[in-house]
């Protein structure tokens, strides 16, 4: 149990304290998220106030709500 | 090899040829570096326009000046310590001209919001680079945190090209805080160890 509770808070305390090089698995992990959260957040929900499409999210939310 | 690295191979290609050209000519190092300052006001203007397209095309012309001018001084033979100083503070100007233009967009389009995260990115992404340079002045290395200037300049061109500047805004913003953040706290734990240290050599 207490090992459950310590591997994310030294995933959590390893990607905010970061110390890994660029082109390490590590760094690509953060690039991943990064570009995640860049390319799937619907700018609706940043206030964007420049991109109005909905983003590919927001695309899914609806066609699932309409059914298709 | 990783995917980041992967990518950093394919990119190398075509700067290895641009860099044997300017070492045939014997551009300048520093040349170069002043012209991708140039080049990034002109991207900034973009930017400012809300011309992101034109503004990431320049921001690649203008980054691969800035990623050249030091293997072409060490081609040349021109390192110099001047050389690095110059590097240094050129880079600063090009950042804060990029956050500039936006910060000029945000304030043309009444959005008071992204004026002040855009300007609270300008500042950390300073502050980041100048938590390095003072640690260094104290200690050997302070190489911590993710959000460098390498990392920045990427995300703008996405930023740019993909129309997803907020969200890149937020990246920037969040991380560089971060990164300073992790800076201060590096530099005081290897201080405060090795005056530690001191004290207790002191104390024997």
């Amino acid at each position: 149990m207490k090992r459950l509770v310590t591997v994310p808070a030294l995933v959590l305390w390893r990607a905010l304290f970061w110390t890994y090089e660029r082109a390490t698995w590590q760094y690509d992990l953060m690039v991943i998220a990064i570009l995640a959260f860049v390319w799937l957040t619907p700018p609706v929900w940043l206030g964007d106030p420049v991109a109005h499409d909905p983003g590919p999210i927001a695309w899914m939310v609806e066609r699932m709500g309409s059914g298709e | 090899m990783t995917f980041t690295g992967a990518i950093g191979a394919v990119c190398m290609w075509p700067l290895r040829a641009i860099i044997a050209a300017c070492v045939m000519l014997r551009v300048h190092p520093n040349a170069l570096t002043f012209a991708g300052v140039v080049i990034n006001v002109l991207a900034a203007w973009a930017l400012g326009l809300g011309r992101f397209m034109l503004a990431g095309v320049l921001m690649i012309i203008a980054n691969i000046f800035d990623f050249i001018d030091g293997k072409v001084a060490k081609e040349l033979g021109l390192e110099s310590r001047f050389g690095a100083f110059w590097d240094s503070v050129m880079d600063r100007f090009s950042d804060i001209t990029l956050f500039i233009g936006l910060i000029f967009l945000y304030s043309q389009l009444h959005r008071t919001d992204y004026v002040i995260i855009t300007a609270l990115a300008m500042m950390f992404s300073v502050m980041t680079s100048y938590t390095r340079a003072r640690a260094e002045s104290l200690i050997d290395r302070c190489k911590v945190g993710f959000m460098e200037r390498p990392e920045r300049i990427v995300l703008f061109m996405i930023g740019a090209f993909t129309n997803r500047m907020a969200a890149v805004l937020w990246v920037i913003l969040v991380l560089s805080i971060v990164t300073v953040v992790d800076r201060i706290y590096y530099t005081w734990r290897e201080l405060h160890g090795s005056e530690g240290l001191v004290t207790r050599r002191a104390e024997l």
